[in-house]
């Protein structure tokens, strides 16, 4: 007893139990439920058998189900469209605002603070501020594109097929942008000042010095800021409650919450499983490019 | 100006403001082509500033820059055609030691072929054939020193600035690279102005140095006439090493002598007239003073402390202030001894107690 209490104290002891406990954390809380979801997507589950663990084995028949449902293609296009779009606008916008706050005119930081505001709000919350934004008949953007003559007459953003997609794609690059601008900051100020001086001294112009500087040297900034953003877009739900509910007709639904819909709306859990299955490989694809791209940090 | 060819930089009451700080104070400075200039001072003497608005990289309040006789205060950094060496070497760490030396002419445009060759001939000649394919990361100080210095040759700029290049090497490979530098700057004929806090550095390196302190500039010469002529206190302490002793002394009745303040009225001959009665400061540099072991010379201190390198040894006195002095080889004396010093008449340094300027010879 004493023996294992000295090791806990000064020992290897210490190390393996700051080890096991995150370990056994992760296994319990996300490990299981993951694996548990991937057998379900393996079996036929109905609200008879969902209490019990053994119940029939069907192979890969959810996924041939799930793949010959009309609604399926449709739905991943949209995720993908909703993926890259959020994704591109929240990295261009924030690599602006860093870029812009990265020149530290006066009060710079404390502008910067003010933007992580809107990472704060609750996600439903900011659904029903958009929902107010993007309203068709007395919505501010639809005003504001009109005063400005960009379009003629309302959009119904929300309930309109073509746009009501976008309407939450706009809502989600206003969430994830002071997120990237943050990190994306983090990366900038983490670069030498005197490695601009001396590109300034070689003889290179401020694009020049974009392009072969600031951009290589973000390099695992960028990686890890994409990747983070597929992730936290591939988690985004609220704003699809809020908003849209994935209608009219599915012309805003995604994979998240179709996933959802149809394991606690219809109850069709073999199916929800089977669409978190294959949402699970693209995040997989996300978490390795994270790694990766953290893992090769340059830094002088 | 521009007449003045043989001038390759020249700045003319350049003062520098950040805000209410006034970090250069109407700085007048020529450097000629071919020479190597070393700016000297402590910390926070402006020296780095001084340089940095050479090079653009601050911009100066007032005055006059002219880098081969072009006037260049609002001229971008890029279009000055200065390199410039950092003390962290700056080097591009996602670039190989061969992107990284051939950065400026790829912005330049040079085709690859011919950055490629011209990086392997700089290569050659400061010993980085090897290490083309390495990254910054993988080399050792004294290599990243040396990427540092090629990638500022490559260019075959009008000056070289070099900002403390050396304090992050070894003192062994500083006083290796010293050399090396010097050597580079004379085969290349190049001109080069030197930041250094070390004034071993700047007398050593150095045809011309320009000591610094607050924003001014204290003296600027050849460098062993800061050593014999010190216009002030400040400069007489700071060139040297170890430092110049400084004693409180007043000027003897006989107008030839000094009395010194180190305890009971010792006096020091002179070899030139002096004016009785103000305050003064007698420096003393400890090479010069000399033990005298007939026991006859004019100083006589009790020895506190004795520290021996063996190739010459620092005997440090009892007296307030303390006298150091510095005899070759072993020490003949122990601490507790007691000793006479002597030092010839022209090696004593007079300055004026109250402005420190050095006093040469007053009569009347």
């Amino acid at each position: 007893m004493k023996r294992i209490f000295s090791s806990l104290a000064d020992g290897k002891g210490f190390d393996i139990a700051l080890i096991v406990f995150p370990f056994a954390f992760l296994f319990v809380m996300a490990g299981l439920p993951l694996v548990y979801n991937v057998i379900m997507s393996f079996q036929e589950v109905d609200m008879f058998s969902l209490g019990s663990f053994a119940r029939p084995f069907v192979g890969f028949k959810n996924y041939v189900t799930l793949f010959s449902q009309p609604e399926t293609w449709p739905i991943l296009k949209n995720t993908a469209i909703f993926v890259c779009a959020s994704i591109a606008g929240q990295f261009v916008v924030g690599f602006g605002l860093a870029l812009f706050f990265w020149t530290n005119f006066p009060g710079a930081s404390w502008l910067r603070g003010l933007f992580l505001v809107s990472w704060v709000m609750p996600g439903l919350v900011v659904g029903a501020i958009w929902n107010w934004i993007l309203s068709g008949d007395f919505g501010v953007l639809n005003y504001l594109l009109n005063t400005l003559g960009i379009i003629d007459g309302n959009i119904f953003w929300r309930s309109d097929p073509a746009y009501a997609l976008w309407a939450v794609i706009i809502a989600n690059i206003w969430l994830g942008t002071s997120f990237n601008m943050i990190l994306l900051s983090v990366g900038l100020s983490a670069i030498p000042k005197d490695l601009f001086e001396a590109a300034e001294l070689d003889g290179a112009n401020a694009i020049q010095r974009f392009t072969t500087i600031t951009l290589p040297m973000m390099r695992s900034t960028i990686g890890a800021v994409i990747s983070l953003g597929l992730i936290f877009t591939l988690q985004q739900f609220d704003l699809f409650a809020a908003i849209t509910s994935g209608g009219p007709n599915n012309a805003s639904n995604v994979t998240q919450y179709w996933a959802w819909e149809l394991s606690f709306r219809q109850y069709d859990f073999a199916q929800g499983a089977t669409i978190s299955v294959v949402m699970i490989v693209f995040v997989m694809i996300a978490s390795i490019v994270y790694v990766r791209s953290t893992r090769h940090e340059v830094r002088g | 100006m521009s007449n003045q060819t043989d001038l390759q930089i020249a700045l003319t009451a350049v003062n520098k403001h950040y805000g209410a700080y006034h970090a250069l104070k109407n700085i007048d400075l020529r450097i000629a082509k071919g020479s190597f200039v070393a700016l000297v001072g402590p910390s926070g003497c402006g020296k780095s500033t001084l340089l940095r608005s050479m090079a653009g990289l601050e911009s100066i309040t007032s005055g006059d820059l002219f880098i081969a006789g072009e006037r260049m205060n609002n001229v971008p950094p890029r279009k000055r055609d200065l390199a410039m060496v950092f003390q962290s070497y700056a080097l591009y760490p996602h670039m190989t030691v061969e992107e990284n030396l051939t950065y400026s002419l790829r912005i330049r445009g040079v085709k690859k072929a011919e950055a490629k060759k011209a990086a392997e001939d700089v290569a050659a000649t400061t010993g980085l054939s090897g290490l083309m394919g390495r990254y910054p990361r993988e080399l050792s100080g004294g290599q990243r020193q040396r990427v540092a210095m090629s990638r500022a040759i490559i260019r075959h700029p009008k000056a070289f600035l070099f900002d403390e290049p050396l304090s992050n090497l070894d003192a062994a490979l500083r006083v290796h690279m010293r050399k090396e530098i010097r050597a580079l700057h004379d085969r290349l004929g190049a001109t080069s102005v030197y930041v250094t806090h070390d004034q071993i550095e700047a007398m050593t390196m150095a045809d011309h140095v320009v000591v610094m302190r607050q924003g001014i500039i204290e003296q600027q010469g050849a460098p062993l006439d800061l050593y014999d002529r010190p216009v002030n206190r400040f400069v007489a302490g700071f060139i040297g090493s170890p430092a110049m002793n400084f004693v409180p002394a007043v000027a003897g009745d006989d107008g030839r002598s000094l009395l010194l303040d180190l305890g009971d009225g010792q006096r020091l001959a002179l070899d030139r007239p002096i004016a009785a009665g103000r305050p003064l400061i007698a420096g003393l540099r400890p090479e010069h003073l000399v033990i005298d072991p007939t026991g006859a010379g004019p100083i006589r201190l009790r020895v506190a402390a004795v520290e021996s390198t063996g190739s010459s040894s620092y005997i440090t006195t009892a007296s307030k202030p303390e006298i150091v002095l510095v005899t070759n080889g072993r020490s003949p004396v122990a601490p507790g001894d007691m000793i006479t010093i002597g030092i010839a008449p022209q090696h004593v340094h007079v300055f004026d107690a109250e402005t420190e300027a050095r006093i040469e010879m007053l009569t009347g």
